[in-house]
């Protein structure tokens, strides 16, 4: 079976590069564009898009979601009931194996969170599971995950830790010759060109109904687009909100990146909390939405934290576009014609350059001069991490990949946080306190304080929700996913 | 002859040290590799941790001694965008960037050599004012511009031919001409003034007074006589395209060669892959130049090589 | 090493004496050199005048006013000449001021390289002996380096910039002139009247000054227009990567960078950037083909004879019985 799929692949294959302007009628096959290449296929070691893309699709975590972004079980039979406020039993579905043969069982489990904790191993992912102590099995399909602090949003990590087999993720081969449990196997790896995976003939779940999915690295968004154009490409990723007229399909998914400029309360041009607000007011979020992101985007609800995260605040009300406002209060403060310098970076993530030059054409409106700075990455990353100086006004966007606005908090809520600018005491106070709180409904109510305070004293400038906007060929369908993930067991093709 | 040989690949191990030097000194002292390769949440100590496993974090003498002690032994050390031995990286880059060299390379000869020589048999004619026209306007056309049209037209219009990436022959088409074009246009404009200039000797006028057959004349003399600056020119194609002028026509090509990979290398930030790339090419360079003097040589005995 | 770069004389030519009407009156006729002198003329005034006559402030954003095509199409209007780009950029105004850029970058850089290349060949040539040895294998040395990767490598670690691109550039285009002085130097000085300078005693200042600049000056100007042609491709194609100009300035190789995620549903903002590089290139290039037979005795005579062919042979057209094919 194996070698005829192969073999017929492989036929495919010759017909495609005779014939490259055919691929458009090849059934069951599909191309996907990926901005960076992989760099390994091992899926606990790197934490780049390249490898996740691919290895979404051979590997399988305890937990998953739905495309709209709700926890469901994965691996797991069920989600995770707790034992303790430090321990999560999980039960896991029978009669499952890797593609090597190797059984999918509690060893595994084990092995998996040994594995990725293991301070030799390096993880790059280790900033998801900095809680996690160790797991426990119980028996060979029930297994114990224990935290070194209560720790509410562990299903959430679960959901983003591959397992891999027991005994063979200790080979070398292992990196380059990928054994996991998921719908999709490795066909073949061209470096520098492309990833193929191949039908899992043993998935234990729906069989998906794309046998052969090519994955092509291609680092420009125009030859991305070319290749849409031209029939060679069925998806592409951060498609250009302006091209959505223009390819033959597009879809968009609201994301888990939120645009944001962060606020220095010490520093002399944006101490006033007057002129905080100003700087918020002045933005017309709407038309940045409409024109820059063609739509694309949503103006933020008065706080960095993603909409679909636990801990968004549903009690909050965007900040409105006031430019008279914004004007009278800088006024008012005698910072007309001061300078705020604004720290940010460009081509990382979709416009931001354009996003950055906009916001700051809006505060000079309201009567504030800008001082650009727009740096080389890591002159970048060393403003934004430096504690000690903190910049006026800093421009990121967050991305919230486990949906809980505790990465939001630590990250630029929280004094002291990665990238925060304040000093306020009681989000000092209240971010660890939530962090370990176990209790849903108490944890709610922290972050509810906590998006509050930042709010009516304006640390943050929150600017936009971005969408997630795919290119499609007119016969692929699919649902894209809150996560981004690039699941092929979900698409479709029709011919 | 030896001697010879032996004296450049001296000058080559200068050539290869200078690098070196420059590369060691603009990667270590100023960027910070630690800050870009590690996401954004990464934590001190995660930094910490990846700076001591790529020894970063110690002294630069140190770190310059080990770094030439390894290049010795042709160790480039680790790619750190893609964890495994930068020379096997490139290893599985150079090919297709010399291949795409040498389809270019081709076509560019291919094309200037009859253009050229079209053109020279007339000078101020019909066909000389054209080529030489085409010829500069080849040359005036900035490549990462001519690759986006010829993809528009002939990828995303037409659909003869693939967009990007890298395949069967019809993968080769659109970057080679891109490639190509520049190059044909230097070329070309050589080879008309040397034949031009070999048609106006007078060994050749008194030879086509007696009768001389004009493709003879222009087979056997005039074009022989163009081939040593025409092989000097082709060289420095090569050598300047190794040197990174294919950088832009495989970005936009998406073409997995050594300049795709030096460009992704700079946005990873990483060190030893970027330090490997440059290192080989300037080896390449090197052995390029110490080949080319040979076939001087053997073209033209009378040639002194010093 | 036997890497020689193309197409520049080497031949130490004798300036002609030749008055200034005289040489407009031969530019006249050479059409495809006029056109180039007058889009080089043109982009000059353009550079100096720029700011005063954009219709916009190239940098000026209009979220409003977003991606509108050039006049002539169906939406275009009268406001926007040339179209807008995603920032509702004036392109007109853009182009502009990025002719600007392009002069600036290639001036500086051909000055740059070109002086200290110059004082190169000059000691090299002048000193002879192990100066000339030892400078002259820095020149192979440097020749020989990975040009673009190393510029690539070197702006990515410092950060790219104006400043930063015109001094890399400098510093990896002055080996050409070197040789190419050095060349000139050497058979100058080989001349009697030249030889019979030194011996009678001249200071060197003097034989150099006297006798050797105005020999170079015919090469060099070649040599230096045909060196911007490359720097201003150079320049586009660093900005194009990302390591060149940064925003809110402007050039047109980040313009056409800038355009090229636009490209299937806003043509203009490649096509004019790009048509400028081209443009100006291709002006530069038919001027300095002018130029270079212009200056070139030998390369005059050839001319010459040329033309008396055509004329014999559009006279032999005429005649009843054509010689030879």
């Amino acid at each position: 079976m194996n070698s005829i799929t192969k073999l017929l692949s492989r036929a495919a294959l010759a017909a495609m590069v005779a014939l490259p302007a055919m691929t458009a009628a090849q059934a069951a096959e599909i191309t996907i564009a990926v901005g960076s290449e992989a760099s390994t296929l091992d899926p606990q070691k790197r934490d780049d898009g390249g490898e996740r893309a691919i290895n979404d699709n051979i590997y399988e975590t305890l937990l998953a979601r739905t495309p709209a972004g709700e926890l469901v079980p994965g691996l797991a039979e069920a989600l995770p009931t707790q034992v303790d406020p430090l321990t999560w039993e999980f039960k896991l579905r029978p009669n499952i194996k890797f593609t090597n043969g190797e059984a999918f069982n509690a060893d595994a489990v084990v092995k998996s969170v040994a594995r990725i904790i293991d301070p030799n191993f390096a993880s790059e992912q280790m900033s998801y599971f900095g809680t996690i102590a160790k797991a426990e099995k119980v028996d060979d399909l029930t297994v114990r995950v224990v935290t070194t602090g209560p720790d509410p949003i562990l299903p959430s990590r679960m959901y983003w830790m591959k397992m891999v087999p027991a005994t063979y993720s200790d080979d070398p081969a292992f990196q380059t010759e990928p054994a996991g449990t998921g719908p999709y196997k490795l066909s073949t790896w061209t470096r520098g060109q492309e990833v193929v995976l191949e039908k899992n003939p043993d998935y234990w779940g729906d069989a998906p109904s794309i046998d052969t999915v090519r994955f092509r690295f291609i680092g420009e968004s125009g030859t991305r687009m070319a290749g849409l154009m031209a029939g060679e490409l069925d998806v592409i990723t951060n498609l250009l909100p302006e091209f959505v007229e223009s390819v033959p399909k597009s879809a968009a998914v609201q994301g888990v990146e939120t645009s944001v400029i962060i606020l220095s309360t010490e520093n002399e041009a944006t101490k006033d909390e007057r002129v905080r607000k100003a700087l918020n007011l002045a933005i017309d979020r709407q038309a940045l939405a409409d024109s820059l992101y063609s739509g694309f985007a949503l103006p933020t609800k008065g706080q960095l934290v993603n909409p679909r995260a636990f801990g968004f605040n549903t009690a909050l009300q965007p900040y409105p576009y006031d430019p008279e406002q914004a004007k009278a209060l800088i006024k008012e403060a005698g910072a007309e014609g001061k300078t705020v310098t604004l720290v940010g970076e460009a081509g990382r993530w979709l416009k931001d350059r354009e996003l950055i030059e906009a916001v700051g054409n809006y505060w000079e409106e309201a009567g504030v001069k800008v001082d650009y700075r727009i740096e080389e990455f890591g002159e970048y990353l060393n403003q934004l991490f430096d504690r000690k100086k903190r910049p006026d006004a800093v421009f990121v966007v967050n991305s919230n990949e486990l949906l809980d606005a505790d990465r939001e908090m630590s990250f630029a809520y929280m004094p002291n946080g990665t990238a925060s600018s304040n000093n306020d005491p009681d989000l000092a106070a209240w971010v660890p306190a939530a962090r370990v709180e176990t209790d849903v409904e108490k944890r709610k109510g922290i972050y509810a304080q906590a998006t509050q305070k930042a709010h009516d004293h304006y640390y943050l400038v929150p600017l936009l929700n971005m969408q997630d906007v795919y290119g499609f060929s007119a016969r692929l369908e699919w649902q894209p996913r809150v996560d981004a993930k690039l699941l092929a067991k979900e698409m479709k093709v029709t011919e | 002859m030896g001697l010879f040989i032996l004296r450049r690949l001296f000058q080559g191990f200068l050539v290869v040290l200078g690098v070196t030097l420059v590369v060691f000194v603009a990667t270590r002292m100023v960027g910070d590799p630690a800050q870009v390769m590690l996401p954004l949440s990464a934590t001190a100590e995660q930094r910490a941790a990846f700076e001591h496993k790529f020894g970063l974090d110690r002294p630069m003498a140190e770190q310059f001694v080990d770094f030439i002690g390894d290049l010795a032994t042709f160790d480039f050390g680790e790619s750190m965008w893609q964890r495994r031995p930068a020379m096997d990286v490139i290893a599985g880059r150079l090919p297709n960037t010399l291949k795409l060299i040498a389809a270019g390379l081709g076509l560019a000869i291919v094309l200037a050599l009859p253009l050229g020589a079209l053109a020279a048999i007339r000078p101020g004619g019909f066909a000389d004012r054209i080529t030489v026209f085409l010829g500069l306007f080849g040359l005036s056309l900035p490549q990462f511009w001519l690759g986006l049209l010829l993809i528009m037209v002939f990828a995303v219009t037409f659909k003869v031919l693939p967009t990007s990436g890298y395949g069967g022959w019809t993968h080769f088409i659109l970057p080679a001409v891109t490639l190509a074009l520049p190059a044909a246009a230097r070329l070309m404009m050589l080879v008309r003034s040397s034949v031009i200039d070999e048609l106006n000797q007078q060994y050749v006028r008194t030879a086509r007074a007696k009768g001389l057959r004009f493709p003879q004349v222009l087979f056997g003399h005039a074009l022989r006589n163009a081939l040593v600056p025409f092989i000097t020119l082709a060289g420095w194609e090569f050598i300047s395209a190794l040197a990174g002028y294919t950088v832009v026509v495989e970005t936009v090509f998406a073409w997995p060669g050594l300049g795709l990979t030096a460009m992704q290398a700079i946005k990873f930030s990483d060190l030893f892959l970027l330090q490997a790339i440059v290192f080989t090419v300037a080896i390449g360079i090197v052995l390029v130049n110490i080949v080319l003097d040979v076939i001087y040589k053997l073209i033209d005995p009378r040639i002194k090589l010093a | 090493m036997a890497v020689i770069s193309p197409a520049v004389p080497t031949a130490a030519a004798k300036p002609r004496a030749g008055s200034f009407s005289a040489l407009a009156a031969e530019l006249w006729h050479d059409k495809a050199g006029l056109f180039g002198f007058a889009i080089i003329v043109l982009l000059i005034v353009l550079a100096f005048i720029a700011p005063l006559i954009t219709p916009y402030d190239p940098a000026l954003q209009s979220v409003a006013a977003r991606l509108k095509p050039p006049v002539w199409m169906a939406k275009g209007s009268w406001e926007h000449l040339l179209g807008t780009d995603h920032l509702g950029r004036d392109v007109l105004s853009r182009v502009m001021a990025g002719a600007r850029t392009s002069l600036i970058v290639g001036v500086s850089v051909v000055l740059l390289a070109g002086s200290f290349g110059v004082l190169v060949g000059l000691f090299a040539g002048f000193k002879g002996g192990r100066t000339d040895a030892v400078l002259m294998r820095l020149v192979d040395i440097q020749v020989a380096f990975p040009g673009l990767l190393m510029i690539l490598l070197i702006v990515s670690v410092i950060g790219p910039s104006m400043t930063t691109m015109i001094v890399v550039l400098a510093i990896t285009n002055w080996m050409i002139y070197a040789r190419v002085v050095r060349g000139i130097v050497l058979s100058v000085r080989q001349t009697p009247y030249v030889e019979a300078a030194e011996v009678i005693g001249c200071k060197p200042a003097r034989v150099i000054f006297k006798h050797i600049l105005p020999n170079l000056t015919s090469p060099l100007l070649t040599l230096g227009i045909l060196e911007f042609t490359n720097i201003v491709l150079a320049e586009a194609a660093m900005s194009f990567l990302g390591l060149g100009v940064q925003p809110p300035a402007t050039s047109w190789g980040l313009d056409v960078a800038n355009g090229k995620d636009y490209i299937f549903v806003a043509w203009w903002l490649i096509t004019f950037p790009g048509l400028s590089i081209s443009v100006t290139v291709l002006a530069i290039n038919l001027f300095a083909n002018w130029l270079r037979v212009t200056t070139d005795p030998q390369e005059r005579e050839k001319r010459f004879a040329r033309a008396k062919a055509a004329e014999r042979r559009r006279a032999g057209r005429t005649a009843p019985t054509p010689v030879e094919a």
